[in-house]
């Protein structure tokens, strides 16, 4: 065939906008006035801003949400190239220290309605009931202020929401099944599964993804193109911006892309009063809110509190603890690369597709608390070059030649779980940026814990690598992930926020994203985001009208609300639960 | 490096391999011949790498002979024919000429820019304490050995420069740089057979590295890299940041 059968595709004069292939967005949305004040205002609608912003309006709240980069259409904005998806990831200025530095930016770090949503790889493993007693159970780490039975409702309602693919029986953790079934095999899943099994390693094949196997409602299932990084133009990977953001328009919220938050704003009675923007021209707007939830993620959440810093709060806002901006976690993500005689040709079908949490918790006869998961990863060839310059130095006729044998290698990643520490943090930088606010300086480094566990599970991956078959192991040291530096906590002499987010110091602000989390386990932490933001979604919708007239911090767990999810998602699909 | 000398070659004719339009084991491949199953807006995106290069902004002319060569020996390009090599330097000086970076800089680091004109100084100085003269006139195999010296994290002079910049940092930012540029371009993913773009059409054959029916088999050849270069060695960069040494098991070849 030497053209489409209906020809090229073009884009036909004006489109509306689009949200994947099939999903049109209903514009325009509601605008609430310049000096209106709302009930909920959300700073940043990626994981948990999209999912809380969608759940508090359709329980009937005026909510607004303010997002940093642009609101997308995915036809007219995305591409299926590396180079050209810069504009996707947080590329403003930030600087990164310590023994460790991590990469941020397309790393870990989104811009513009969804968050890294729309980047993420949509590995989507809920985390072990052990996560949330880390501290109780091996002395490291923290506890979490609640426990695995009070977050499961809301996984089960997040896995139909986006919704997950995945096996009919996930052994690890709380042993689960899935509605949706899983993706069919790649080369790299293939790789995974036979070296695992040669070494009696279970293998979780084809899920659990945030990834469509199937159409569902105006939502394309996989085409395998293997674009996830780069944002899917399908439609067919979750992400808030597709599964939440429209429901959320629907039922009256509004989305004010291009709106970079300089401030929160601190009125009478210890409560925030509303916040500070630049608007895409670089006007000064202020907005005010009955209830702040700031939901910016790992880095701009604390450097949003800490630039807040006011007459009562010298040290940063919600800051009474010296807790914001410290013990910032990412997860240890060596890749370890194998070459292989015959093809494997690495780029086809999403990067997230089979993974192992067979070595997930603590085994004392390995000398280190906690443990990891295997994950199968995706590079494209801009991405996989920088990685082979770092595992094997390539460079000049060496990189030339490696990258001629692109198709022979095979990926895996480990997935780490790396302790929170009182020195991986979060501070102001002295260099601002374009808009004059002090940019966030970052400093993280490995504890003892921390390299022993990755040691081990290095070389546990490059032993299932070789035990695929592999001719040639190489690995890369780097990072995945952020969660923490804002933590939640009963005591608030050591967290910055209670147990459904809300700051220990301001009872009518809220933090509602992967900051918030004590521990990260060695599950990606995007599932889990979403659940907790339906989670506080509940509480405050339980509080009615309280948060914005009272400082009464109630504490009993609310009700889960089955009612909330946007159309076409709870009872649908088959869910094979426990 | 234009002369035959720079080219690799059959190890086993001794020949040398191009100036060829494409090289690479896929012969017959190409992704561009597939634009019209691309989505509108990713083939604006990339036709527009293809034929806009942008004006070099940001270097001095003898900044821009510089990193000219230095990156014909990052990227060596000598099997390549004059019409199909794919332009780094206008695509570094862009980035630079915009001031855009990845999102964060390290903190030992200058900004970017800062940091190019400052490596460029601790190059000049190194090929001045070996060889006296400046960099850009030296013989391809000791500008080769320069660069390497800065890969292996040993440069032979440029301390001062090397105080404020460490070299590790500086030398991964020239190779990203570089290949951010080479690996964009669809004549490197022809060369690598990386399929491209694939939206709205997909993949469908996921297995056993079989291609698709527009792709191409793999057509392997043999080759060493020229005798002028030092490149062609897989040694790891010694870094004394990141702590694990990088595992290598067997040789390849």
């Amino acid at each position: 065939m030497k053209a489409p059968i209906l020809g090229e595709f073009t884009e036909r004069d004006r489109q509306p906008h689009k949200l994947g292939a099939l999903q049109r967005l209903e514009m325009p949305m509601s605008r609430f006035a310049e000096n209106e004040e709302v009930d909920y205002l959300i700073v940043g609608v990626g994981a948990g801003g999209g999912v809380l912003l969608q759940r508090l309006a359709r329980a009937g709240f005026r909510v607004l949400g303010l997002e940093a980069g642009p609101f997308w259409d995915t036809e007219r904005d995305w591409v299926s190239d590396e180079a050209g998806s810069h504009q996707l990831y947080w590329e403003d200025l930030r600087i990164t220290g310590g023994d460790n530095p991590l990469a941020l930016g397309s790393n870990n770090c989104g811009k513009g309605v969804g968050g890294s949503t729309v980047h993420w790889a949509a590995f989507t493993p809920r985390f072990h009931p052990s996560d949330f007693r880390v501290y109780s159970q091996d002395g490291v780490g923290a506890d979490w202020p609640f426990g695995y039975d009070e977050l499961k409702p809301y996984y089960e309602l997040m896995e139909l929401e986006l919704p997950v693919s995945g096996p009919a029986y996930f052994p690890w953790g709380d042993p689960h099944g899935y509605a949706f079934g899983p993706h069919p095999m790649n080369g790299v899943g293939n790789v995974l599964i036979r070296g695992c099994t040669r070494l009696g390693i279970p293998v979780s094949a084809g899920g659990p993804v945030g990834i469509l196997q199937g159409s569902r409602a105006d939502r394309p299932h996989c085409i395998y193109r293997g674009f996830c990084i780069q944002g899917c133009k399908v439609g067919a990977k979750a992400s808030t911006l597709i599964t939440h953001v429209p429901d959320a328009i629907a039922h009256g919220a509004e989305i004010r892309p291009h709106s970079m938050v300089s401030r929160i704003n601190l009125g009478k009675g210890r409560r925030v009063s509303g916040v500070t923007y630049f608007d895409r021209d670089g006007r000064e707007h202020f907005q005010k809110a009955k209830a702040v939830v700031v939901s910016g993620y790992s880095i701009e959440t604390p450097r949003l509190l800490l630039n807040s810093a006011c007459p009562g709060f010298e040290t940063g806002l919600a800051n009474s603890s010296d807790t914001v901006g410290r013990y910032l976690m990412a997860q240890a993500g060596n890749v370890v690369m194998g070459y292989f005689d015959e093809l494997v040709r690495m780029y086809k079908a999403p990067p997230a597709i089979a993974l192992s949490e067979e070595f997930y918790e603590t085994d004392p006869k390995r000398g280190f608390a906690r443990g990891f998961a295997i994950q199968t990863v995706g590079p494209l060839p801009i991405a996989f070059a920088k990685q082979m310059m770092s595992a094997q130095g390539a460079w000049g006729w060496g990189l030339r030649r490696v990258m001629m044998d692109f198709n022979h290698w095979a990926p895996l990643g480990l997935l780490g779980e790396i302790l929170p520490h009182v020195d991986n943090r979060v501070e102001l930088a002295d260099e601002t940026d374009r808009y004059g606010i002090p940019v966030a300086k970052v400093t993280f480094g490995l504890h003892d814990n921390d390299k022993m566990l990755i040691e081990f599970g290095k070389n546990k991956v490059i032993e299932v690598m070789e035990a695929a078959g592999a001719k040639e192991v190489v690995q890369e040291a780097r990072y995945a992930h952020l969660v923490g530096a804002a933590r939640m906590g009963s005591d608030p002499a050591t967290s910055v926020v209670d147990k459904y987010g809300r700051s220990h110091d301001i009872a009518n602000l809220f933090i509602c994203d992967g900051s918030v989390m004590p521990t990260q386990g060695s599950a990606n932490p995007g599932l889990t985001i979403q659940a907790l933001a339906a989670r506080a979604a509940d509480y405050l919708i339980s509080q009615g009208t309280t948060v914005f007239n009272s400082n009464k911090r109630a504490m009993e767990c609310p009700p889960v609300r089955r009612n909330l999810s946007p159309d076409a998602t709870w009872g649908h699909g088959s869910p094979r639960l426990k | 490096m234009s002369d035959d000398y720079n080219h690799p070659y059959d190890p086993h004719t001794k020949k040398p391999i191009g100036p060829l339009r494409q090289p690479g084991y896929y012969p017959d491949f190409s992704t561009l011949a597939q634009q019209k199953f691309w989505d509108a807006k990713t083939r604006e995106v990339i036709l527009d790498r293809v034929h806009n290069i942008p004006p070099i902004r940001f270097f001095t002319p003898a900044e821009t002979t510089l990193i000219e060569v230095i990156c014909d020996h990052i990227i060596p390009q000598d099997d390549r024919d004059a019409a199909h090599r794919i332009p780094i330097v206008p695509w570094i000086d862009k980035r630079l000429y915009e001031n855009r970076h990845d999102g964060y800089r390290f903190a030992d680091m200058p900004p970017d820019p800062e940091a190019f004109r400052l490596g460029f100084q601790g190059i000049e100085q190194i090929a001045r304490h070996l060889h006296d003269c400046s960099f850009v006139t030296l013989q391809s195999l000791e500008q080769d050995k320069i660069l390497k010296s800065l890969h292996d994290g040993k440069p032979a002079a440029g301390d001062e420069v090397w105080k404020r910049m460490p070299v590790h940092r500086f030398w991964m930012m020239l190779v990203q740089d570089c290949v951010e540029a080479y690996y964009a371009h669809p004549w490197a993913w022809d060369e690598i057979g990386f399929g491209g773009p694939a939206y709205p059409r997909a993949y469908i054959r996921l297995e056993n590295g079989s291609p698709e029916p527009w792709e191409s088999n793999e057509r392997r050849y043999q080759w060493k890299a020229p005798d002028t270069a030092v490149s062609d060695l897989r040694e790891p960069i010694p870094s004394p940041i990141e702590h694990p040494a990088p595992h290598r098991k067997r040789g390849l070849v």
